[in-house]
């Protein structure tokens, strides 16, 4: 064995404890990762997050009818995005405002989300057409478009804070 | 001839395997909320990774020995523990990351759901470890990963206006961003280009493959040329996001994303490059960290290793990368987020790597292992800047994961 002598007892002070400290150490970090400011942080995180979503979305809608992504990348994309906002419709809705100003805010955000469930599922649908039915996809990308101006104003109220 | 081939095979696979899910999404993150403004730690990291990938293949060519087996001799079984734990569990982080990143391309193939690829990608890998050849296994993925390099064509391909891009350069934090969160995902980057497994796998491998001091000049120039080449197939990832998503106002938050940009620029073709890039590099990356979970394993508790060997000859090394893939299955089975896997598994690598590199460069100054071929000043030089940047990285890790929410 080539054990450095000095370098043994070094290493037991390191590791003692070592399984507690680190289990101790990952419940708080989850904890306080998890943590988040009031009201009007929230909603604007979770604009924020839909926002991007939506606009992904548009991108693969848009590239879907120029002929440059698959039908299954196309459909995949939405469903992700749209996964998305439904982790920010929930975040809004699972706060608890205390001031009817915040009470007022999660409701107009909750509408908005509403408005981009409501475009993805247009969107998804014009996806899932194959006959030239309705609706289409630039009606899919209407609807997006519809929910990102709303997104945009919702946006523009909670920075103006 | 021969030997010049088996050079150029030796750089284009070091470069189709340098990327993996780890920086497929960290780079893409980092290029649609910063743009190109963290180029610099790619170009760190890929130094780093050069410098200790390098230290780590020569102590396996002079010593015949693979690292981790090396440094629990030297250091002795609590520092080998230390170790062990660090890069065990960062490994199994992050091999469930890259199953994942197999399910998620898969799905981008075919619209099947991620979930249902999950088995099918964990028995693959399985089949592949089980029953085909090191040299093969490694060369078919980094020559298929080599696709990825449709990152850059698609880049070109979109015109983007260089000069502004070139703007972007300078480390800088963008106005809609902060200080911790530009930190936050540094250190991200940096954990994503120096992962503790690819140094384990690195000289691993190189017992598989039989090195001795005559390879090292071949293993010199595969990390030399092969390494950055991979750095900037990393760089034009982030560029492409930089150039399609950052002004839409995207956030990448899951590997669909990731295509979009190579779609806007390459079409429907280049979209069947990335996927295939991503299959591999993402397949790749699974097979080197389901090994490099059984390799450390392994040469800690001294069980009989090696692809090299048959499976009856290393039953413990095979059973316990069965239990690694099932535990990653496992994980992925409750239905969290592979993407989110990995963006913590890369910067629970930047945490870990002190534990990693540390112990490497006290081996590869050993003169009863290395000989002659111990660092020289130089490198001694950069090995300890490079500690203490590893250091820094590992000690903020978690008080920027903690104030910026994990980057959000």
């Amino acid at each position: 064995m080539l054990i450095t002598p000095a370098l043994a007892p070094a290493a037991k002070a390191r590791t003692h404890g070592a399984p507690g400290f680190a289990i101790l150490a990952l419940a708080a970090l989850a904890f306080l990762t998890g943590c988040s400011g009031g009201t009007s942080q929230s909603v604007s995180t979770a604009v924020k997050d839909s926002s991007s979503a939506v606009a992904t979305a548009r991108i693969a809608l848009r590239q879907d009818m120029d002929g440059k992504l698959t039908r299954a990348a196309a459909s995949t994309t939405l469903d992700d995005e749209l996964k998305e906002v439904q982790t920010s419709r929930s975040t809004v809705l699972k706060l608890s405002p205390a001031s009817q100003e915040d009470r007022d805010l999660q409701k107009q955000a909750l509408d908005v989300l509403d408005q981009c469930a409501a475009g993805f599922a247009t969107a998804r649908a014009a996806l899932a057409t194959n006959d030239g039915g309705t609706p289409s996809l630039s009606d899919g990308d209407k609807a997006l478009a519809g929910a990102q101006d709303a997104l945009k104003q919702l946006e523009d109220k909670v920075g103006s804070k | 001839m021969k030997r010049l081939l088996g050079v150029a095979l030796g750089i284009l696979t070091a470069i189709g395997g340098f990327v993996d899910i780890g920086d497929l999404v960290t780079n893409a993150v980092v290029g649609s909320r910063f743009g190109l403004s963290l180029v610099w730690v790619v170009v760190v990291g890929v130094v780093g990774i050069i410098l200790f990938a390098n230290m780590s293949g020569r102590v396996a060519a002079v010593s015949g020995r693979a690292t981790f087996e090396v440094i629990r001799e030297r250091l002795g079984p609590r520092a080998g523990l230390a170790n062990l734990t660090a890069s065990f569990l960062i490994n199994l982080m992050t091999v469930t990351a890259e199953i994942g990143g197999v399910a998620l391309a898969l799905q981008l193939a075919s619209s099947v759901y991620y979930l249902l690829w999950i088995p099918v990608a964990a028995v693959a890998v399985w089949l592949v470890i089980w029953r085909v050849r090191f040299s093969i296994m490694e060369n078919v993925t980094g020559l298929l990963g080599l696709t990825l390099v449709i990152f850059a064509v698609a880049l070109f391909l979109m015109k983007p206006d260089w000069g502004s891009l070139a703007g972007q350069l300078a480390p800088a934090i963008p106005e809609q961003e902060t200080v911790w969160t530009y930190s936050y995902y540094a250190i991200a980057l940096f954990g994503a280009a120096m992962t503790p497994y690819e140094v384990f796998f690195f000289s691993s491998g190189a017992v598989e493959e039989g090195w001795s001091v005559k390879d090292l000049a071949q293993s010199r120039i595969n990390v030399l040329v092969g390494f950055p080449l991979g750095g900037l197939l990393s760089i034009s990832i982030a560029a492409c996001a930089a150039v399609v998503l950052l002004p839409a106002g995207i956030s990448v938050t899951s590997l669909s994303q990731v295509i979009l940009p190579v779609a806007e620029g390459a079409g429907k073709l280049g979209l069947a490059f990335v996927l295939v890039g991503i299959v591999a590099a993402t397949f790749g990356a699974a097979l080197e960290t389901t090994l490099s979970s059984g390799y450390t394993l392994a040469q800690f508790f001294g069980w009989s290793w090696g692809k090299f060997r048959r499976p009856a000859e290393a039953a413990r090394f095979h059973l316990s990368m069965i239990v690694c893939l099932l535990v990653g299955i496992a994980v992925l089975a409750t239905g969290v987020d592979p993407v989110l896997v990995t963006e913590y598994s890369v910067v629970f690598s930047a945490i870990a790597l002190p534990l990693t590199y540390l112990p490497i460069l006290i081996v590869a100054n050993d003169p009863q292992y290395m000989r002659e071929h111990v660092n020289g000043r130089a490198v001694n030089v950069l090995g300890m800047v490079y500690l203490v940047i590893i250091l820094v990285a590992s000690i903020a890790a978690i008080p920027l994961m903690i104030v910026t929410g994990a980057g959000s």
